[in-house]
């Protein structure tokens, strides 16, 4: 689809991306964007569905090992055309890929052998020869990794899914750049969306916690009494 | 060789209009795709957004009056002048219509978010206005120099 009216027709139909940002749930829903994403064309349908197979974790199976999602990303490098949209794929499994090297670490791993598929970008093989190294002497690339680290040792697992959160939208924006009416800006809010998504369930959860917490503190002794009543 | 220079000046005549009714074709086509996907995320406010869908038409008309400025005998003397101005006015109403549509998407889609700055929205589309006057204007000026047919 070259016809430029048609995205500018589609992104003028879905709210804007900080008005995502700022809603505690996307403004849209799942159903309501994929129906907006009808009018793209049958090769960008595609290079979009490639894309968040590799980057939106509810499309990537539990059970499936580093190599494979590596290998699915590759795939999924060669077979999309578009040069930005190849950007933002990097830009965020690179991420991920220092998380992976952080948890790694964190359980005692050692560096990954070289020739192993453990993680995706340019950073692979800098971070396993800097495995030691706090932030993998990424500071000037990655300066959230000494956060996301320490976070990471104090079990701090929302505040952490927060900050990579943000880089990934931070990344999604920069590669934005002039990126108004046309696929990549389409690419870049589908990813948005998914990030709002993502983290308004974090936020829902975090509300039962506390919820639950308010609950406890409030019944105080009665809540031992119905407590000991169910048992 | 007189027969093309005079073909340049039927050519300059007629270029204000046309390009300049290409120019606001696609400018509102632009503004119009807009507002159709604004009207399907918006609840109201439908008729500012149509409304600003048809700002870039005003080039089409500049071009109407340049061309019958310049209609007159087009002759071996006056044809590169015809040209020279006919073309280059159709240009800049092109330029000018694209440009104010993409504009009018903008204002569409920022109003579309916050209502309150709808007017404060249309003012890059206003600048862009502006400066097709400037060719408009100055087409309109300087078309009164032309020497008419016979050297008068």
């Amino acid at each position: 689809m070259k016809d430029p009216n048609v995205y500018i027709m589609l992104m003028s139909s879905l709210p804007s991306p900080e008005a995502l940002f700022l809603a505690k749930r996307p403004p849209l829903s799942r159903l309501k964007l994929d129906r907006r994403l009808r009018v793209l064309a049958p090769e960008h349908a595609r290079a979009l569905r490639l894309t968040e197979k590799v980057v939106h974790w509810g499309d990537i199976p539990l059970a499936a090992t580093d190599a494979e999602l590596v290998a699915r990303a590759k795939m999924a490098a060669r077979e999309i055309e578009n040069e930005t949209v190849r950007l933002l794929i990097r830009d965020r499994l690179e991420i991920r890929t220092c998380m992976a090297a952080l948890r790694r670490r964190l359980r005692g791993e050692p560096a990954p052998a070289s020739g192993t598929d453990w993680g995706f970008g340019r950073w692979t093989r800098h971070i396993a020869r800097n495995w030691t190294e706090t932030s993998f002497r990424l500071d000037a690339v990655f300066p959230w990794l000494r956060e996301a680290d320490k976070l990471l040792k104090d079990g701090e697992s929302l505040p952490l899914q927060r900050l990579i959160l943000q880089q990934a939208w931070k990344s999604a924006k920069r590669r934005k750049g002039a990126h108004q009416y046309d696929f990549e800006a389409v690419v870049v809010y589908v990813l948005m969306w998914n990030i709002v998504d993502r983290w308004g369930r974090y936020d829902g959860e975090k509300a039962v916690e506390r919820f639950d917490r308010l609950a406890e503190a409030a019944l105080g002794d009665h809540a031992k009494l119905f407590g000991e009543g169910r048992a | 060789m007189n027969e093309l220079v005079v073909a340049l000046g039927w050519v300059g005549i007629y270029s204000p209009m046309a390009i300049g009714a290409i120019g606001s074709s696609i400018g509102c086509a632009l503004a119009g795709a807009a507002a159709c996907g604004a009207m399907l995320e918006t609840e109201g406010g439908y008729g500012r957004f149509i409304g600003l869908t048809a700002l870039p038409s005003s080039f089409v008309i500049y071009g109407i009056v340049v061309m019958f400025t310049l209609n007159r005998e087009v002759t071996p003397e006056n044809a590169g002048a015809l040209f020279g101005i006919g073309f280059f006015a159709g240009l800049a109403f092109l330029y000018a219509g694209i440009y104010q549509g993409r504009s009018c998407a903008d204002a569409i889609n920022a109003a579309k978010e916050k209502p309150e700055i709808f007017g404060l929205s249309i003012a890059p589309a206003a600048i862009i206005e502006g400066f097709a006057v400037f060719a408009f204007v100055f087409a309109l000026v300087v078309s009164a120099g032309i020497p008419a047919a016979g050297g008068s």
